[in-house]
Order: structure tokens, then sequence, then C-alpha cells
């Protein structure tokens, strides 16, 4: 969606955004600041009221007034904001910088006889991003987890800038590598905002084909994973495999195996056969019941159940309070979905269920990521009987100044994209990416558990550092 | 319960991967190749002009024109495919575990053929390992800033299509024990001098492998001021594995191909 005018001139100021976020059922999307021509700062603010984004532009003059203490969701994105725009902050309890890794960083210190601090990181011992964990244990109970993030810190937004508009997306694909098609849609689908254009429905399913897709192979990689965490090797293995064969359909049927190189402004770049649909929704349906078998073995063992089950909980009051976003909310109960709340593409036409569990443990999360698994698979098949006929591309304008965000439902959870488009060029760029919004829940997920449990509650979150850190 | 697992995997048969399947096999990769009989001076320019990442350059060789395509920045974005007027397709094999150099491929326009160039020899790091370790490896994989693209293949390198551990190879938690360095880049500033420590902290003889675009050239951040860019521009590195990401064939190409063992 375009900008709402109304929102912007003389009478938009932070205190109006700040208000806005004082009532009831208002959520803080993303903030972030900007540039006019005249070097004039801008500060953005999103705001999700009632399943509508509202967006409010404001003129930065002197210091801002904090959103923080309205709504702590709001605290990351000061202090990136702070740091990046040298704008001041009135009344933000901690502006230590983000992206910057200057030496004297202060972590907040637990005293006490017998309190440990654990250095873990950046380099982690498995095939994983990097980060900064510095734990507080006293014995085995962890007392106070603090991340430190950023490591891999790209300056990917500003890179945006000067870039054509038809090729965002290829950028947009390295923000985060497991998610990269999420990516590429909620970019493509910021600059289709922004100029108006209306991308044909066959394009449309071929989107939702392979954002339902990655759900899938990200879900079932990650329930395999949190398998191996708690030493149940068999089915982690399995689920490796399952996800495997998805990978592959997807060379074969798309040329790609993580959906890179697919969307593009206005539509996609590869249409599917008839023939081609049919043999790629067998692989879909044999990979959702050989995954569903799989999981109520995994849910049925008693060690699981054991390990998973109130480990790693993440209140409802906290994951409100921090904006968290995705599976991560939706399993402490907080029932938001981007698919449903603000559908975009395809999900216009389609009503979805959206699960979601109370309890905010492991298990729930491991839930949530099995039962959608499940659903995806059958969006999928749907998807895949009705394929709507036509053109699966429309030409979009190379010129023409304009600005627009869009969000998508990644399998992390929201993900927006919110561009300022001059002459066809890419002006400024801002990613809200939902392991920015997840990232300062864990450590209130791991306070209270004992540290070797940190690697299976970690994994289950499974946040993006690159997205996050971009 | 472990039994319910055990035999429903018993009842599914083997997907592993034939070695002559993966070796040199690059399909999936989006990687391009040259049709170099197809290949004129207009199309070499306009792919040139279309190619966003200078991965294609027109370099002018005692007065012929020559065109060469550098890997090592490729990501596969299919540009060229679609400008190339036929001259260019999909590649069915792409260099993995070799030099910076030997990365780039040339093509003599006019004489619409490729400019070969001769194999390189073993390094002595990788002679002198293979002497020691023979047909066990340990790798230990490192994230210098990477987008996650490349780990997720690296990680597939262990499911049972592909399953790394029949080759005697396996991935470890500590640089100590490694034989080889798998780092995937751009580097970035906040990861470089940590890429340098693990380095220092992996004991002689040692291999370092630079993976995908980013490890090989810096990618589609070459340009960010953020990173400090590919991975030799903080550490020495013995062979490169290009691709974004590279698919799991390419990689196990590539480590085999490092200790030559392919």
């Amino acid at each position: 969606m375009t900008t709402n005018p109304a929102t912007r001139g003389a009478e938009a100021t932070a205190e109006s955004a700040l208000r806005l976020l004082e009532g009831g059922n208002a959520r803080l999307v993303t903030l972030f600041g900007s540039v006019d021509p005249d070097g004039a700062k801008r500060v953005h603010y999103i705001v999700d009221v009632n399943r509508e984004y509202r967006s409010i532009s404001v003129p930065v003059t002197g210091a801002l007034p904090s959103a923080t203490r309205i709504s702590p969701a709001a605290a990351w994105h000061e202090r990136e904001l702070h740091e990046q725009y040298g704008i001041e902050i009135d009344g933000h309890p901690d502006l230590r910088p983000l992206f910057s890794h200057a030496a004297d960083y202060r972590f907040l210190q637990v005293q006490g006889v017998g309190v440990c601090e654990l250095p873990v990181g950046p380099v982690h011992a498995g095939i994983i991003e990097p980060g900064h964990f510095r734990f507080s244990v006293m014995g085995d109970s962890v007392l106070h987890l603090e991340p430190r993030l950023f490591y891999t810190h790209k300056g990917t937004e500003k890179l945006f800038e000067g870039a054509g508009i038809m090729n965002g997306q290829a950028l947009a694909e390295s923000v985060s590598g497991d998610n990269c098609f999420a990516h590429a849609v909620a970019y493509c689908q910021s600059v289709e905002n922004a100029f108006g254009i209306s991308v044909p429905p066959r394009g449309r399913a071929i989107r939702l084909l392979g954002l339902e897709l990655e759900r899938m192979m990200a879900h079932i990689g990650d329930v395999g994973a949190l398998c191996g965490d708690v030493g149940c090797a068999v089915p982690a293995a399995y689920n490796s495999r399952i996800k495997e064969s998805l990978l592959q359909a997807s060379a074969r049927f798309f040329g790609t195996r993580y959906w890179r190189g697919i969307a593009i402004p206005g539509g996609v770049r590869r249409d599917i056969s008839t023939e081609d649909a049919r043999a790629f929704g067998k692989v879909v349906a044999h990979a959702a019941a050989d995954f569903a078998e799989m999981a109520q073995l995994i849910l049925d063992t008693p060690s699981v159940q054991n390990r998973f089950e109130e480990t790693g909980v993440l209140s409802n009051k906290i994951a409100r309070d921090l904006g968290a976003v995705g599976p991560v909310a939706r399993s402490s109960g907080v029932r938001i979905d981007v698919r449903r709340d603000h559908p975009y593409g395809h999900y216009r036409n389609i009503t979805i269920e959206i699960p979601h569990f109370p309890q905010g443990d492991v298990l729930a999360r491991a839930r949530m990521r099995i039962e959608e698994t499940r659903i995806s698979a059958r969006l999928i098949q749907e998807m895949l009987n009705g394929l709507a006929a036509g053109i699966h591309r429309t030409p979009v304008p190379r010129e023409g100044s304009a600005e627009g965000f869009s969000a998508v439902e990644s399998p992390r959870g929201e993900l927006l994209y919110w561009i300022r488009i001059g002459n066809g060029r890419i002006i400024r760029c801002h990613i809200k990416s939902p392991s920015f919004q997840n990232w300062p829940c864990l450590p209130f997920a791991v306070d209270g558990n004992i540290s070797a449990d940190f690697p299976l509650i970690n994994k289950s979150f499974n946040l993006s550092y690159s997205g996050c850190d971009r | 319960m472990i039994f319910d697992f055990v035999n429903r995997s018993l009842r599914s048969p083997s997907v592993l991967v034939s070695v002559e399947e993966l070796i040199a096999n690059s399909q999936g990769s989006r990687m391009p190749d040259v049709r170099s009989e197809v290949l004129t001076a207009t199309i070499a320019r306009r792919v040139v002009e279309a190619c966003g990442l200078s991965a294609l350059a027109i370099e002018d060789a005692d007065g012929r024109m020559t065109l060469s395509l550098d890997y090592g920045k490729c990501t596969g974005c299919g540009e060229c495919i679609e400008a190339g007027e036929g001259a260019f397709l999909l590649a069915e094999s792409v260099s993995c575990g070799v030099s910076r150099q030997s990365l780039i491929r040339r093509w003599d326009v006019e004489g619409r053929a490729e400019i070969l160039t001769c194999e390189e020899e073993l390094s002595a790091s990788a002679r002198e390992i293979r002497s020691i370790v023979g047909r066990a490896l340990n790798i230990r994989q490192v994230d210098g800033g990477s987008c996650n693209g490349c780990e997720a293949e690296i990680g597939a390198l262990s499911n049972p299509y592909y399953d790394l551990e029949r080759f005697g190879i396996h991935f470890v938690a500590s640089p100590k024990h490694a034989d080889m360095l798998l780092v995937t880049g751009p580097i970035t500033s906040n990861m470089a001098e940590a890429v340098k420590r693990t380095y220092e902290a992996t004991p002689a003889p040692k291999l370092v492998v630079a993976v995908g675009a980013c490890g090989c050239s810096g990618g589609i951040f070459a340009a960010s001021s953020a990173v400090s860019g590919s991975v030799d521009a903080v550490i020495p590195v013995d062979a490169y594995i290009p691709g974004c990401p590279p698919t799991p064939a390419m990689l196990l190409t590539g480590i085999l191909r490092t200790l030559r063992r392919r």
C-alpha cells in the first residue's frame, strides 16, 4: 500500500504516533529514518491498528520522544535510529550501539556470590550464523542472557540506494538466505504498491506456491533440528531427507533450490506447465504425508516431550510487549499473521487457517511448525489444482517516483519492505525483518532455564542473524 | 519408541546420490555457460551491459576481443541468459575447489572458441594434508557474515542424499580439530577479527576454502562499506567454490577437488 497522504504534512508529529501506540489494539510494526532531498531527517512509524497498517511520517527537528516507554517493541528500532541517523531519543532506557562494535561495550552485569559469566560466540560450534551470547549463570541455571548481534551487518539497506527497481530483488534475496523468496516477494510487492501495479493472477498464484513451499521447507528443517538438539537422531535425519526432496523438486521444476531469481517486480520469471504442476504436487503431497507421520512419532516420544514441554517459555505478555511476530508469537497465544490480517497477492482470495498455542514453550513452537506445514501443503495443493491461466508477469515502469511498502508472512513472521523510488531508482529501502523483532524476546524465554537447554530454545525460535543484522 | 522411527526409516528406499552423479554437477545452481560457436561481439557487449555484478567483462588481448566470465562474482541471476540470444545457457558443470584465477573463463569472440588454460598444481599444504589424513578430513565451517544461504546448503551435505561422512569427511565443532576451514562471506567488518582468530587457532597444515560468490569476491556486497570483502581479503585461501549459493554437489566437488581426490 502507498503511504496515506492524510498522515503526512504539518499535523503529523511524533506525539501523534505515540498517542496511536497508547491506544489499545495498536502494535508497532517498524520505525525508521530517512533523509529528504533537502537533507532534512524524517522518521517513519508503521503501526498496526486493528489489522490496518497506518504509516506516519514525521520531520525531525530536535530530540524525539521515545516510543519505547509506551511500547518496548520500539527499543531496538530507536537504538538503530539513534546510531544511524544521530537522532536524539528522549527517555530511551538504553541507547548502546547495535551495529558498531566498539571494545568498550558494556554488558549488563549480574552480581553476587557464585554468579559466573559465560561468553559464547561469535563463532559458534555448528554450521550456523555468528553472534555473541553472554550468559550469567549460577550453577546450571541461566540468570540472564544478553545477546550481542549484528556481526553479519552488511550495510544492505544502504546498498539498495541507487539500484534500479528491477535489480533490488537480487539484493533482497541475499538478506536472509533461507527465506530468500519471502524477501524477494516483499520487495517486489513494495515496488508494485508504490506504482499501483497489479500482478496477474497466475503470477500471484506462483508466488503463493513459492511462499508456502519455503514455509514448509523451513518448518520441516526446524522440527528436524529440534529433534537433533535432544539427541533424537533418526527423525532429525529423516526430516532433512524430506526437506531435501522439496529442494530437489524446486530445482527440477523451477530451476532453483531456494527459489532465487523467480520473483521480479510485476510477477514471476518462471511459469510451470500443467504436467509439471501435477508432478510437483505429487512430491509435495508425499513430503507432507511423510512429515505428518514422522511428526506424530516425534510428539509421541516421551524423551522428546520431556525436553520440549515447559522449556523456554515466552509469556503472552512479553510477546505482546515486545511485538513478537510469526510462529513465535502464535505459540505464545498472540494471534497475528500477515496472510490473514493484511492479505496480499492471492491470499486476498482465500481464507486461511491460523493455528495458535497458548503455552509459549518449545513444544508449542514445535507443534506450531508441524501444524503450519500441514496447512501450507494443503494450500499448495489447492493452488495447483486451480492454477489460474494467463500471463505470469506484467510490465513495470522503469521511470517514475513513488513511495510504498508491503508486508508478507515469511516463515519467521511479518516481513516488511518500505521503499522510496526516484526516477526508477531506489532512494531508500527499509527492511523490517521478523527476527529483528523477535531477537529481544529470546532472553526472556531463556532466563531461569538450564544453560544446556539454550541450544534447544534458540533453535525453537529459529531466528535469522543475517535478516536481523542486514 | 525409537524403534518406530527406525522401522519407519527402514521402510523407505535409500536416496543416496551416487558419486558419479555429484561430481562436477552444477545443475540447479543457475550459473551460466557460453556456447562459443554462436557468440558474437554484439552479444558479448550486450551481456556485459546486462550483468549487474561485473562478472562478465570484455578484454582486449593483442587486438582480439576477449569475453571473460568470472564465476567467483556470478550469482546466477540469469540476466546474461535472458540477454544472450541463445549464446548463454545454464551450466551443467562449473569448476569448484580451484584457484581464484581458474574461476575465470575466457572466450576469443571473433574466433568463437574458449581460450583454455592448463591445469594447476596441487598446493604444498594440500599435498601435506592428503599425505597425513589420507581419506579422513575434518572441516570447521566458519560463517564470516553470509546471508545463511551457503550455510543452508553446507548443512544439506549431511542429509541422507549426500551423506558427506561416506567420504570420511565430517564437520567438527572447534577449529583446533580442523584440517580445513570452509569459510563463507562476505567477511563483514564485525567478523574480520573473529575469522582471523579462528584461522590462527587452526593447527598447520591447514586448508582454507572460500565458499560462495560472497566468499570468493564479496559478491553482491563487495561495494558495501560495512564489509571487508572476500575471504582472501582477511586470511590466506587455498581454493574457491563459487555459486549463490553453491549446490551441495558443487560443495562436495570443491572439497574433494581441493585435495585432488577427484
